[in-house]
């Protein structure tokens, strides 16, 4: 069954790169989240006076090297510590394009019912539209990832003459975090697609996973909380394994009749 | 051997519309079963409860020993299915969209393309394979829709309303299709239509349905004897013998009630024997359409009563 789960993914995937107007709204938010916003943050450290209240200020954050200049000390609390952030909300968001269209986009289209004539079982078929979202998730933050380490490496060299580290941090939000969250979410909102009767219902109902990542990223500027390495390699695998959970459980009350009503 | 089997199923909606009432039938290989009746006298309802697509509230049945309610993915890879509301992909092209379901029925990608184009030249759609379904039409949509269900060789076919939306030539064709494929290759054919005629041409056995019920099932004949004690003879000659039962109803044209299409033989030989020479003799048969409409108001009869 490999083969025709496969084939479903293929077949989204091919489906989101030929929308024309699905296509652009994909990269429209990554964009923005990892090319804009951090050449913004860049240039404005740039151009931030050594103040002694924000020095003291640094002296509290752990990665603040001794000896580092100001500028450089921000830049790098922003690549490393509030950057991250940005790519728990970049798959979310770009996947819920996709996966909030996922069943009811079918449905709307009318080819539903002749997906769900497939030898496949439900379950197998809910598991091939997450994992095409899911995809479309991951391609879109690594992407974006590349983008972003690229823009915002090559306005600090610029300006300053060097490279900034990346820590170990990235390790854990790209490899495990991120697409943990993504799953969750693509997961929860395919499931709400399968409920409901029209495309924009779904889009509306995703809005709301997305919210509380926001609110990360808003913790993240407002230091509330600093994510460290143990903190999202532990956040990691816990969402992890409730997504695999939540991917194993979400599609066992539904039935064609519901999905097709 | 039976390949589809309907045991006293029964459709309620959560509404409480009752769509099926204890339906019982058997199917056999290699026969085009015509499942007739008007819009909403359950044949949808029928097809999806058959493909496991809802749930049956009373009643079973089998595909080919499966029970669609269980196991309603071995029952797909078992049967064709081509329903009005089964659609394929806008944004693929004729081919894309076949190549696609063989991988989702598990073929090998070689193997679908092969079969795909085959089925195509088979419905004239091969000029149009690399064209967007989007720009196809209705006609063409459907008889790919029968490609599509063609790709992973079923055994049993349902078909709603197969040649709705063709032209002449392509139903034709298409209805060439479907004998072969229940006479030459066994597949059982589940054919859903409220058109009587087509499906008199078609058809090899007969249901008729009318409110969820079945009201008569069987071949033709079996109909025929069914619904009619008497067919129509009618005969013309120069002159008849007084003692036949024909009635006179024009200049050399008469006509008598007969049990039987056996009878006729002696019939004219005692007219020839009587010296009257025979222009021509006819026997009107009843239509599937005259039987329905018989077995509907001897329905609507029973029911006042």
């Amino acid at each position: 069954m490999k083969t025709a789960m496969y084939a479903i993914i293929k077949k989204d995937f091919r489906g989101v790169a030929a929308n024309r107007r699905l296509f652009p709204a994909l990269f429209l938010v990554p964009s923005l989240l990892a090319l804009v916003l951090p050449s913004i943050f860049v240039i404005a450290v740039h151009f931030t006076p050594d103040d002694p209240d924000i020095l003291k200020l640094l002296a509290l954050v752990p990665q603040a090297a001794p000896g580092q200049s100001l500028e450089l000390t921000l830049w790098g609390l922003l690549l490393n510590s509030i950057l991250p952030a940005f790519f728990l909300v970049i798959p979310v968001m770009a996947s819920s394009i996709t996966a909030a269209s996922a069943f009811v986009g079918e449905k709307e289209r009318h080819t539903l019912e002749t997906l769900l004539y497939c030898p496949l079982t439900l379950r197998q078929i809910f598991q091939a539209k997450v994992l095409a979202s899911f995809l479309v998730s991951m391609v879109v933050s690594l992407l974006s990832f590349a983008a972003m380490f690229l823009v915002v490496e090559g306005e600090v060299f610029f300006l300053a003459g060097q490279a900034l580290r990346p820590s170990v941090n990235w390790l854990a939000v790209l490899l495990l975090v991120s697409p943990a969250v993504s799953l969750i979410a693509v997961t929860l909102i395919v499931r709400g697609s399968a409920k409901a009767q029209s495309v924009e219902e779904s889009q509306q109902a995703a809005v709301f996973l997305i919210l509380p990542l926001l609110l990360l990223v808003v913790g993240q500027f407002a230091g509330l909380f600093l994510m460290s390495f143990w903190l999202l390699l532990g956040l990691g695998l816990l969402c992890g394994a409730l997504a695999w959970i939540l991917l194993r459980k979400s599609m066992g009350r539904f039935t064609y009749e519901r999905l097709l009503q | 051997m039976s390949t589809v089997i309907l045991q006293d199923l029964s459709k309620t909606y959560p509404g409480g519309t009752q769509a099926l009432k204890r339906l019982s039938l058997c199917l056999r290989p290699g026969e085009v079963f015509g499942f007739l009746g008007p819009n909403g006298a359950g044949k949808t309802t029928t097809v999806k409860l058959l493909t496991g697509i809802l749930a049956p509230s009373g009643g079973s049945c089998r595909i080919l020993g499966v029970d669609p309610h269980t196991q309603p993915e071995k029952v797909h890879a078992l049967c064709g299915i081509v329903t009005e509301h089964a659609q394929m992909y806008d944004h693929l092209t004729g081919m894309e969209n076949l190549l696609f379901y063989a991988c989702a029925f598990g073929m090998a990608r070689e193997k679908g393309k092969a079969r795909g184009e085959r089925l195509l030249r088979e419905l004239a759609l091969t000029g149009a394979k690399d064209r967007k379904l989007a720009a196809y039409s209705t006609g063409m949509r459907q008889r790919l829709s029968l490609a599509r269900a063609l790709l992973h060789r079923p055994q049993v076919l349902f078909l709603d309303e197969p040649t709705s939306g063709l032209d002449p030539e392509s139903a034709q064709n298409v209805n060439h299709m479907i004998r072969s494929l229940a006479r030459e290759e066994g597949v059982t054919v589940f054919l859903c239509t409220h058109q009587l005629r087509y499906a008199q041409e078609i058809c090899t056995r007969f249901g008729l349905m009318e409110q969820g019920s079945l009201l008569a099932c069987g071949t033709l004949e079996e109909l025929r004897a069914q619904t009619f004690s008497a067919q129509t003879l009618r005969i013309c000659a120069s002159s008849l013998p007084e003692n036949l039962p024909f009635q006179r109803r024009g200049p050399q044209e008469y006509q008598a009630k007969i049990g039987a299409r056996e009878e006729i033989p002696a019939l004219v030989r005692k007219i020839v024997e009587a010296g009257a020479d025979v222009y021509g003799v006819s026997l009107a048969e009843p239509t599937l359409e005259d039987i329905y409409f018989s077995l509907t108001a001897a329905a609507k009869e029973g029911s006042a009563l």
